[in-house]
């Protein structure tokens, strides 16, 4: 079981760090939310321990540790809430500038400053 | 007592994210909420340095399982400096005019996540309220809404999202080798965990805490949003939200993990070194006032880590005392750097001098403090450094002044009296500190006993 | 618009989801549930009435508008059982009735300071998705 969160944990993380590096707004917020699920799923792994059943035992004996839940489950909602913060950022980025592409973002921004110069240049 | 001032600026937060903050009776009603806050904050630290740290566990739990917020001498002075700069320059946004319906309920939501995070005892409330004050940090960075800002906001948003789940799987790790979250009892049994794991874990707080504070290999997103960021934006990220960083690497790295830390000191001083050389090349090629600033808070964010890398008690208490005159001057000049009118020239100007560290300022004993750990180190190359930073960032703020000031560009009808108050109000806390610092000093010398603990 | 089959799933569902919500949010203390996962539920079945039917006609049949300030709402209630106890004089979030004594029930339901809590967390999460969706779809609009 350990392994396997551990496993979980890394597939996410590298998921996610990849997707970070795609110059694509939308793409980047998909990466911040599996590297937030994989720091979820971290939580609860750092609360168990071998041979107890990490939830809900079946056939009696003790729950591994409760606590590591309550963190997750806050841990969740807050990825939850920055989730949406960044989805409608992202949104609006998109609607002022009608593209999520990073580098044409940039271009835009760069020939925006040349704009300005060249106004300042003229008054 | 602890719970007096996170509830009042929640309450506030709360009530008036239902009311529209673009009108202004809204907005001085929020200043007057964060001033409360303040005030308790005040009175909280005045009983705190007076008698020794307060303790409250929510709901009477039993202890290690009730949330507890614990007040201690570090904690409130940067509770108290982070109410005194996000007051400013709420105030001065207020008196500018607010042009979101939220404004002034994200700043009351930011300062009710920072004093939470300052006074909390708790690994994982600090997460929380670190989360509640980084995300209301967000919101206000694309405040003004221009494709520029937004742009900024999210770069800002994304590298700091990737900071703070650093953080919690750090916390995550603690949890699982130490099974507490309670800070003291955490510093008692790591000390007996396994090396190697620890390392691992003080790695992952250092990065969480670099990014927030915009150290040298963290700090790529620091100048796109402080110079996209409105004035009042800027001064309360430079002076109120980037005291995270310091006061985590405070509380986590010699409060928590004082072996690693240790360990890690010749790389924190390196580390330091290069922030403040980069810094101060990157400030003195740039133009603009905005820039040049932006990059010098990259080089201030080196000091604190050099101090923090001498260590012991007078390194401890010169990293606290640095840093909270560091924030009280980034909050000034971002604030008066827009400003025209010859008051606001002196403003800047003192600012300019305590970010230099000449006296009558704040920074000044910033500075000596520095000097102290220093030759505490007994360490000449050290010494120098602190000097010939001074020294650059005196140039580079003189280019700025000779630029905007002497050369005329920013002549013409002198701004609103209110905002010009707020930058020379600040001003004012600025040089008074200069001249009577004891009250910062003492306040710094408690909070390094704090992180000493009682050995 | 979407198709016909969806547009009659979403309007034949949405009673169905809104009660999963409150029976969740209800049950959470003897069972498995809580108000986080009742918002949540009921936020995915508001959203999915705006995606189908689109926002005017998804806000002309739902009384939604007033949503988003139930969130600021909802933190207060969660707020006022934070401070309720600290003005009798107790540490914040004191769990009344305390321990051991005479609880007010309402039919099975428990009135516990904890219920209080997860109303207003429902009600914060409710808000907060509904706002969302109102403002992003609204700058759709502008935008087009």
């Amino acid at each position: 079981m350990t392994f396997l969160l551990a496993l979980g944990v890394g597939v996410l993380f590298g998921a996610g760090a990849y997707l970070l590096l795609k110059p694509d707004l939308f793409r980047i917020v998909v990466g911040i939310v599996l590297i937030a699920n994989a720091a979820n799923l971290a939580l609860l792994a750092s609360g168990l321990r071998r041979g107890r059943s990490p939830i809900y035992p079946l056939e009696g004996g003790e729950p591994s540790d409760p606590l590591v839940q309550a963190m997750a489950i806050t841990a969740i909602v807050i990825g939850f809430a920055v989730t949406a913060l960044l989805l409608s950022l992202a949104y609006r980025v998109y609607a002022s500038s009608r593209t999520v592409d990073l580098d044409e973002l940039s271009q835009a921004e760069v020939s925006r400053e040349r704009e300005l110069e060249r106004e300042e240049v003229s008054v | 007592m602890v719970f007096v001032p996170l509830l009042l600026t929640w309450v506030a937060a709360a009530a008036l994210a239902l009311m529209d903050g673009r009108r202004r009776s809204v907005g001085w009603l929020a200043v007057g909420a964060l001033a409360a806050g303040l005030a308790a904050t005040a009175v909280l630290a005045g009983m705190v340095l007076d008698g020794g740290a307060r303790e409250t566990v929510a709901g009477d739990w039993p202890p290690g399982i009730g949330i507890v917020l614990r007040a201690d001498a570090l904690g409130v002075v940067f509770a108290v400096v982070s109410g005194v700069v996000l007051l400013a320059a709420l105030a001065y946004e207020v008196a500018a005019g607010v042009s979101s319906r939220l404004f002034p309920a994200v700043v009351l939501f930011l300062a009710t996540g920072l004093t939470g995070l300052f006074l909390t005892a708790d690994v994982f409330s600090f997460y929380v309220f670190f989360e509640l004050s980084m995300i209301a940090a967000y919101v206000l960075a694309y405040y003004g809404g221009e494709a520029r800002q937004l742009g900024a906001g999210f770069i800002f948003a994304v590298v700091n999202l990737l900071g703070s789940f650093l953080f919690l799987l750090a916390v995550a790790g603690t949890y699982h080798v130490t099974g507490t979250l309670a800070m003291e009892t955490v510093a008692q049994r790591i000390a007996g965990v396994e090396p190697n794991t620890v390392i691992l874990i003080a790695v992952g707080f250092f990065v969480a805490f670099g990014v927030k504070l915009g150290l040298f290999p963290f700090h790529f997103w620091l100048p796109t949003v402080y110079v996209s960021a409105s004035p009042s934006v800027a001064a309360m990220l430079s002076g109120a939200v980037a005291n995270i960083g310091s006061y985590g690497l405070l509380r986590f790295g010699a409060g928590i993990l004082p072996a690693e830390l240790r360990l890690g000191a010749v790389a924190l001083i390196i580390l330091g070194t290069a922030s403040i050389v980069y810094g101060a090349i990157q400030a003195v090629s740039r133009r603009t006032a905005a820039e040049v600033l932006a990059y010098s808070a990259v080089g201030q964010a080196g000091y604190v880590l050099i101090a923090l890398g001498v260590g012991g008690p007078v390194g401890l208490a010169a990293a606290v005392v640095y840093s909270l005159a560091n924030a009280l001057n980034k909050a000034l000049l971002f604030l008066s750097v827009e400003l025209r009118g010859w008051l606001v020239g002196a403003a800047f100007v003192i600012g300019a001098f305590s970010v230099a560290g000449i006296p009558p300022t704040a920074g000044f004993f910033g500075k000596v403090e520095l000097f102290r750990a220093g030759v505490a180190e007994d360490s000449v190359a050290l010494v120098a450094l602190i000097f010939l930073g001074g020294a650059v960032s005196f140039l580079y703020m003189f280019q700025i002044y000779q630029h905007d000031f002497w050369r005329g560009e920013r002549r013409g009808a002198a701004s609103p009296r209110a905002l010009r108050g707020m930058a020379v109000g600040l001003a004012v806390v600025v040089v008074t500190l200069g001249l009577w610092p004891e009250p910062l000093l003492a306040a710094g010398r408690r909070a390094a006993e704090v992180l000493m603990g009682p050995t | 618009m979407t198709s016909l089959l969806v547009q009659a799933v979403a309007r034949l569902s949405l009673a169905p989801m809104l009660v999963i919500a409150a029976a969740v949010l209800v049950k959470g203390y003897a069972d498995v549930g809580d108000g986080f996962s009742a918002g949540v539920i009921a936020a995915l079945a508001i959203l999915l009435q705006y995606v189908t039917f689109g926002r005017e006609t998804a806000e002309r049949r739902l009384p939604l508008v007033r949503l988003p300030a139930a969130a600021f709402a909802g933190l207060l209630v969660a707020l006022a059982v934070a401070l309720v106890p600290v003005l009798q004089g107790d540490p914040p979030l004191t769990h009344l009735p305390a321990p051991g004594a005479e609880v007010t029930k309402l039919g099975t339901l428990e009135l516990i300071t904890a219920v209080a809590f997860d109303v207003a967390v429902f009600l914060l999460v409710v808000g907060a998705v509904v706002g969302i969706i109102h403002a992003v779809a609204t700058a759709e609009e502008d935008a087009r």
